[in-house]
């Protein structure tokens, strides 16, 4: 993020307004009748937006099914109201479309339900939704989105045009498309206008470039989900990680859930619900806007690990007087640092060709390299050198 | 937020700069008429997304470390290889588990296999072996070359054959499945990590503690979970309960394992089940 500083670009965010504040739609009395004492203890307040111009009226928190840890938790969500659940055909080898099947139920018809398929070409695409509609025990998908296209030169015609056809066959009633690199996708989208719903990665570190991207694409009506919007560190950090503790305190998997959707171009979100308390904690966020206390939060952590963390943004690529690949180093020395893989730095380290294992950044006079988003190249590299060379 | 930065990046899983070793259990050669096509893959947890999408967390979950693959090509058919290191075995068994489909039968090949037309699965020791057909005949039936190419890879891999001790406790009758829950066992964040079987009705479990304390402990909170909850006299503690989602109920500790069954009609029947299952545990 060049020239910008991250406190602003939060606070760019902070003063947008609450989109779909208004549109709260009711209250749910979660399980206390039921006699499970709730771990909130509160009614479940609902708030609901449009999404694009598939008309379909979604809850703000949807529920992304990936690793949910047991069904309960998907028939829950829906009890409380969460009305659209994702998967994708690849998830545990098909399981996880069976979870998510047999955790609906008789609820699927009050649901909104999207999957994904990988397939390449249209006969793949085509097999691929026959299965998730068994799978899933449906005869419609709500959204079928062609999984993960970062590139335009992945989607080939006959992709759109397998869409096409089992819409026609009325297996699905919209189109998607899912990517975790929008700017790169964004120009091609907007001229195609080839779907109704794009699913994309969206979360408080990423560039303004997003933003831009984003609104172009949801001025053609498209309907807008974000993923990534706890940006996966959060949670992929277990308990006995040593940055757990750091990463968990001050509700920062809130706040940046409430960053994503204090954005106006966001439709909803589906984060990743592993059990019913992390489903009670982010319910949370239909009820809370995004607030002064969160554009902190989220600050101090990108500022935390600035100095630290290369972003890839290829910037340097070729700028080092030595010549070394330098955000792939820095991505080495993360191995050690980020996940404590000590020999798997050391030994991706030694798969450096010699020249540059060589190289000892202490040689130089002074770095040439100028890392946009502040990260300490030379000290990073030295510490590289001094740990594996 | 160090994870939250790699899964914002869109650098490949081999860098400018590296060459990669290809590891002697990936051999397209291995078997005969097969070559290999394309680089080595190699991905940490912090790229793997790039390769498996939003299943790379699927991975994640099961304590991934690192996977590396190839493809190996015959005429018009592709197979990729993929082994991913799982840190431990328990892990590895884990993503086996959970990746199996149920319906199907497991094979003596490592832990555990499974052979489908198009895809084999196996776990040994740390590694979680996938090899699938990619490009090819989608009616073909590629089980003898599947397992052709397990049977080479397997031998290559270290660690142990043997099944988790765990997976012993459950009772086999009506069994359909058991599987490690890396966190949040029955929902429940409390409930870390465990196996749980399923059954034709309801469903067991067992998870470890680090202690009878800590056991004993995790038993107060889950009492305290639900009104109702009705001790049992069973193993060191025991309660019952009719729990939301999870219907009938009974939990029980003996020393450091919290075990228990649910999703029964009654919970005086999960206690029934739970005794069967308390009996296994040493």
């Amino acid at each position: 993020m060049p020239n910008t500083s991250r406190r602003d670009f939060l606070s760019a965010g902070l003063m947008l307004p609450v989109a779909g504040a208004a549109s709260n739609a009711g209250f749910l009395q979660p399980l206390e009748s039921s006699g499970e004492k709730p771990s909130a203890g509160k009614p479940v307040k609902l708030d609901h937006r449009v999404l694009g111009k598939t008309g379909l009226k979604v809850t703000t928190l949807s529920m992304g099914c990936m690793i949910t840890s047991d069904p309960s938790v998907i028939t829950r969500a829906a009890d409380l109201g969460i009305n659209y659940f994702d998967t994708a055909r690849g998830y545990q080898h098909g399981n996880n479309e069976r979870m998510v099947g047999a955790a609906l139920g008789t609820k699927r018809k009050q649901v909104v339900l999207s999957t994904k398929s990988d397939g390449d070409d249209k006969a793949k695409l085509l097999a691929h939704l026959d299965t998730s509609l068994s799978e899933l025990k449906t005869d419609y998908i709500d959204i079928w989105y062609l999984h993960g296209k970062d590139n335009p030169d992945h989607i080939r015609d006959e992709m759109i045009e397998a869409q096409q056809i089992a819409r026609q066959q009325g297996k699905i009633r919209f189109s998607g498309m899912s990517t975790h690199a929008l700017p790169k996708m964004s120009s091609w989208t907007v001229d195609k206008k080839a779907f109704d719903v794009v699913l994309v990665t969206y979360n408080f570190s990423m560039d303004p470039k997003m933003d831009e991207a984003l609104a172009a694409v949801a001025k053609t009506g498209a309907g807008i989900v974000a993923m990534k919007v706890m940006a996966g560190g959060f949670r992929n950090v277990g308990p006995s990680h040593p940055l757990y503790p750091r990463l968990h305190r001050d509700g920062a998997i809130l706040s940046a859930l409430k960053w994503v959707l204090n954005k106006p171009n966001v439709h909803t979100t589906i984060p990743s619900m592993t059990d019913m308390d992390q489903l009670d904690e982010n319910m949370r966020v239909m009820a809370e806007p995004f607030a002064a206390a969160d554009e902190k939060t989220l600050a101090a952590h990108l500022e935390q690990i600035r100095p630290l963390y290369c972003r890839m943004c290829g910037q340097c690529d070729g700028t080092c007087a030595q010549g070394l690949p330098v955000a792939a180093m820095l991505r080495i020395l993360t191995y050690a640092d980020g996940y404590g893989q000590f020999a798997l730095a050391r030994e991706r380290f030694a798969e450096l060709p010699a020249g540059h294992a060589a190289v000892r950044c202490g040689d130089c006079g002074e770095c040439t390299v100028r890392c946009p988003n502040g990260v300490r190249v030379a000290e990073r590299l030295g510490r590289a050198q001094e740990l594996f060379a | 937020m160090i994870l939250l930065l790699f899964w914002m990046t869109v650098a490949g899983a081999a860098h400018a700069g590296e060459s990669l070793a290809v590891p002697p259990y990936l051999n397209c050669h291995s078997v005969m008429g097969w070559e290999q096509a394309g680089a080595l893959r190699d991905y940490a947890p912090d790229n793997l997304y790039e390769y498996k999408d939003g299943a790379a967390e699927g991975y994640l979950i099961y304590s991934f470390a690192r996977m590396r693959g190839i493809d190996c090509k015959s005429g018009g058919t592709t197979l990729a290889i993929d082994v991913s290191d799982m840190t431990d075995a328990d892990s590895a068994y884990g993503m086996f588990s959970a990746n199996r489909d149920p319906k199907e039968p497991i094979a003596k090949i490592g832990m555990g296999a499974q052979v489908m037309p198009l895809s084999l699965l196996f776990a040994k020791g740390r590694y979680f072996v996938e090899i699938t057909q990619t490009d090819g005949n989608p009616g073909a039936n590629q089980a003898g070359t599947l397992k052709a190419f397990a049977a080479k890879i397997e031998p290559l891999l270290e660690g142990r054959a043997t099944l988790p001790e765990a997976l012993q406790w459950f009772p086999p009758e009506n069994q359909v499945s058991v599987k490690l829950v890396p966190e949040s066992v029955l929902g429940l964040r409390i409930l870390k990590r465990g196996y749980v079987a399923q059954y034709d009705r309801g469903q067991a479990f067992v998870v470890q503690e680090e202690s009878p304390e800590a056991a004993s402990e995790t038993m107060k909170k889950l009492r305290a979970r639900w009104e109702g909850a009705a001790p049992a006299q069973m193993a060191d503690e025991a309660f019952t309960v009719k729990a939301p989602y999870l219907e009938g109920l009974c939990v029980f500790r003996k020393g450091r394992y919290i075990g228990g069954y649910a999703n029964l009609p009654k919970a005086s029947e999960a206690a029934a089940k739970a005794g069967i299952l308390l009996a296994r545990i040493p």
